[in-house]
C-alpha cells in the first residue's frame, strides 16, 4: 500500500513534487462534497458533509446511531438519492453512472442481507450470478471465500440456522463475490461477541493488505482506533472531526478527568465545579458534558488529589470519577459535548422456530 | 448490459424464489390439502346443486364435481397470487433487497424474476388440482389442446392477479396489510362470480355484479375447457382478453410503484 500525497489533504504525507492541482483528487477513490441528505418530512438526516477516502486505506466513520453513517454509505453506494451534493466513486458520478459504480463496490449492510432459506453456499452462488461472475470461476471463489471466513463445514446447511457471527461473516463473504475496488462495510462487527469481533478485525485488514479500499462505519471507539487509518467522527449529519485515530487523540494533547456529582441541594454542579477548578494550575480546559463535567490536563493523576480538595470545599460530593488517557471517546466527547452511547447492544434475533443459534466454531 | 446476462438474472432470481418456495412447509399445504380439502368438502357439500333444474342445461355436465374443478384452480391461483407479494415484505425487512439493489444488474429482472417464479408456482399447483381432479373422475372435454389452453388460463391469471398483491406490498411494505388486502380484494370476487354457481342460479344482486366481475370470464373460460366438448374460442378468447386487461392494468401499477422503491 502506497500512501501518496494529496494537495487537497492537509495533513500530506509527502513534500515532494507538488501535484498540480488538477489531479488534486488523484489519490482520492472516493470524493464527497457538500453532501445532504433530507428525509420526508424534514429530517436533515446528512447536512452537507465533505470527505475524501484515499485509495488503499482504511476510512472509518464514527459516530453513534443515527449519526448518519447509514444514509451515508446509502449515497455513495446507490442505494438512495441524495438530496444534494456531490459524490463520486473512482471517479463516477453516483448521478451519472450509478450502475457503473455497483460494477466496483462490495457492501454489507448492518442488517445482514442473506437468504434464511438458502444454504450458504447458495447464497453466494446466488451472489455470483448477480454480479455476473464466469461460470468456471464461480466455485472455485465460492470455496475460497468459504474457507476464509470459516464456514466451510456450515456452507450447506440453511443460513437461518447460522449464529449471529455466521450470519455476519456470510454477508461480508457476499460483499466480496465480486473482487470490489471499494468494500462497503456498515457496523461491521455490531452484535458480534468479542472473538468474533476479533476475527472480523484480522479479516477486513488482510483485505486491506491485498489492496483493498474499505469504507467502514461504526459504533465502537475501539474498532475505530484499530482498523481506521483515518476517521471522521460524525454527529447529527455533520463530520465534527477528521483525521487518523492518532491524530485525533493527540488533539486532546491531555489525559481527562471526567467527574459526575450528587444533587445535593447544589443548584448548579457542574457550573460550581468549574469556578471551583479555575484557579488550579495545570488544567488546560474544563468542559461541561453529559452528566458532569470534562477536565483536561497534562498530568491528571498528579492532579486528581487537588480537583477533590478543591470540589471539597466547594460542598460538591463527587457521584463518580474517572481518569483516562485520551481515547477516541474523549475526542468523542470533545468536539460533541456528548458521550457516545458505547454499551454493547446484542439484540434479540427472531427466528420462526425460537432460538437455534449454534456456537460459531 | 447484454440480454444474456439480463436472462441470467432473471433465471438466478426466479430461481431463488422457486427454490424458497419448495423448501416451505405452507407451500405444501396451500399446493396438495387445500385442494383435496376443496374439492372434498365443497363437492360433499353441495353435490346436490347439480340436481337443481337447469344445472345441467345450463353448465352441459351433472357433476359438481367437474363444474367445481374450474373453482378450485380459481381459487388457489387467487390464494397463491395473494401471497406472491409478500416476498418482497420480506425481501425488504431482512435487506436483501438492498442487496440486489446494490448489485450490477437490470433491476426489472428483480421484478420479472419475481413474477416468472409466481408463475412458475401456479403452473405446478395447477397441474397439481388437475391430476386430482382426475382420480376423482374429472375430465377434460377439450382434449390434450383444451388441457394446455387451461394450464396458459391459470398461469396468465395468476401473474395478472400477483400483481395486485405485490402492488399493495410495495405501497404499504407490511405483509399482514398485504394479505388482508389482497383477501378482501380477491375472495369475494370469487363468490360473486360464476366460478362457483352457473349464472342461471345466481340470484340478482350476486347475478348483476357477476357481469362485471372479470373472475366471471376466467371461471367460465375454465368451465367451457373442462365441460363442453369442441373448443369455444370466443368464451376462451374472452377470458384471456379479460386477463390481458386486468394484468395489464395491475402489472403496470406495480411497475411504477416498484421502480418507486428501488430508485428511493
Amino acid at each position: 500500500m502506497t500512501a501518496q500525497a494529496s494537495t487537497s489533504v492537509s495533513k500530506s504525507r509527502s513534500s515532494s513534487i507538488a501535484a498540480p492541482r488538477l489531479t488534486a483528487e488523484g489519490d482520492a477513490i472516493i470524493h464527497v462534497e457538500n453532501l445532504v441528505k433530507v428525509y420526508d418530512p424534514d429530517i436533515r438526516a446528512v447536512d452537507g458533509i465533505s470527505f475524501e477516502v484515499r485509495r488503499g486505506e482504511i476510512f472509518g466513520f464514527l459516530g453513534p446511531n443515527g449519526a448518519g453513517k447509514t444514509t451515508t454509505i446509502k449515497v455513495i453506494t446507490t442505494l438512495i438519492k441524495k438530496t444534494s451534493g456531490t459524490a463520486i466513486v473512482d471517479g463516477i458520478d453516483v448521478d451519472k453512472n450509478p450502475a457503473g459504480i455497483r460494477k466496483i463496490i462490495g457492501y454489507a449492510a448492518q442488517e445482514v442481507g442473506i437468504d434464511d432459506e438458502l444454504t450458504g453456499r447458495e447464497n453466494l452462488r446466488l451472489q455470483c450470478a448477480l454480479y455476473h461472475l464466469p461460470k468456471e470461476e464461480r466455485e472455485e471463489r465460492i470455496a475460497e471465500l468459504l474457507k476464509a471466513i470459516d464456514l466451510e463445514d456450515a456452507a450447506d446447511r440453511r443460513a437461518g440456522t447460522y449464529s449471529g457471527g455466521m450470519r455476519k461473516r456470510l454477508d461480508l463473504a457476499m460483499a466480496l463475490i465480486p473482487h470490489p475496488k471499494v468494500l462497503f462495510l456498515d457496523e461491521p462487527t455490531t452484535g458480534l461477541d468479542p472473538q468474533n469481533r476479533a476475527a472480523v478485525w484480522d479479516y477486513i485488514r488482510g483485505l486491506n493488505e491485498q489492496g483493498m479500499t474499505i469504507f467502514l462505519t461504526t459504533q465502537y471507539m475501539e474498532e475505530a482506533d484499530r482498523l481506521a487509518d483515518r476517521l471522521c467522527i460524525i454527529d447529527h449529519g455533520h463530520i465534527m472531526a477528521e483525521g487518523t485515530p492518532a491524530s485525533l487523540k493527540g488533539s486532546i494533547g491531555a489525559d481527562v478527568v471526567t467527574l459526575s456529582f450528587k444533587t445535593n441541594g447544589v443548584a448548579n454542579p457542574n457550573a460550581t465545579a468549574k469556578a471551583a477548578l479555575a484557579r488550579i494550575h495545570g488544567i488546560r480546559e474544563i468542559q461541561e458534558v453529559d452528566g458532569g463535567i470534562a477536565v483536561y490536563a497534562q498530568d491528571a493523576p498528579a492532579l486528581v488529589p487537588q480537583l477533590v480538595l478543591a470540589l471539597n470545599d466547594a460542598h460538591l460530593d463527587i457521584a463518580e470519577l474517572t481518569l483516562t488517557h485520551p481515547t477516541l471517546d474523549d475526542v468523542f466527547m470533545k468536539y460533541t459535548g456528548r458521550k457516545m452511547r458505547t454499551e454493547e447492544v446484542t439484540p434479540q434475533r427472531r427466528t420462526p422456530w425460537g432460538a437455534r443459534r449454534r456456537r460459531p466454531m | 448490459m447484454t440480454a444474456g446476462e439480463f436472462f441470467g438474472e432473471v433465471k438466478s432470481i426466479a430461481g431463488r424464489w422457486i427454490k424458497k418456495t419448495l423448501r416451505r412447509p405452507p407451500f405444501l399445504f396451500f399446493s396438495l390439502v387445500q385442494p383435496i380439502v376443496w374439492f372434498v368438502l365443497f363437492t360433499a357439500a353441495f353435490a346436490s346443486v347439480a340436481d337443481i333444474p337447469g344445472f345441467k342445461e345450463s353448465t352441459g355436465t351433472g357433476s359438481y364435481l367437474t363444474f367445481f374443478a374450474g373453482a378450485v384452480i380459481i381459487q388457489t391461483v387467487l390464494a397463491s397470487a395473494m401471497q406472491s407479494g409478500v416476498g418482497f415484505v420480506t425481501d425488504m425487512e431482512s435487506g436483501f433487497l438492498d442487496k440486489l439493489k446494490v448489485a450490477p444488474i437490470h433491476r426489472a429482472s428483480i421484478l420479472l424474476g419475481k413474477l416468472l417464479s409466481d408463475g412458475a408456482r401456479i403452473l405446478l399447483q395447477t397441474a397439481v388440482i388437475l391430476i386430482l381432479a382426475f382420480a376423482l373422475g374429472v375430465g377434460i372435454a377439450t382434449g390434450l389442446l383444451g388441457l394446455v389452453l387451461l394450464f396458459a388460463i391459470a398461469l396468465a391469471f395468476g401473474i395478472a392477479w400477483s400483481g395486485i398483491s405485490t402492488f399493495i406490498a410495495l405501497a404499504t411494505k407490511n405483509s399482514e396489510s398485504t394479505l388482508m388486502i389482497s383477501l378482501l380484494t380477491t375472495f369475494p370476487l370469487l363468490f360473486l362470480s360464476t366460478a362457483v354457481m352457473p349464472k342461471l342460479l345466481l340470484k340478482s344482486p350476486v347475478s348483476d355484479i357477476a357481469v362485471y366481475n372479470p373472475i366471471t370470464y376466467i371461471a367460465d373460460g375454465l368451465h367451457g375447457l373442462i365441460i363442453t366438448p369442441g373448443l369455444n374460442w370466443s368464451v376462451v378468447g374472452l377470458a384471456f382478453l379479460i386477463i390481458g386487461a386486468v394484468g395489464f392494468i395491475t402489472l403496470s401499477a406495480t411497475t411504477t410503484m416498484f421502480r418507486r422503491t428501488v430508485s428511493a
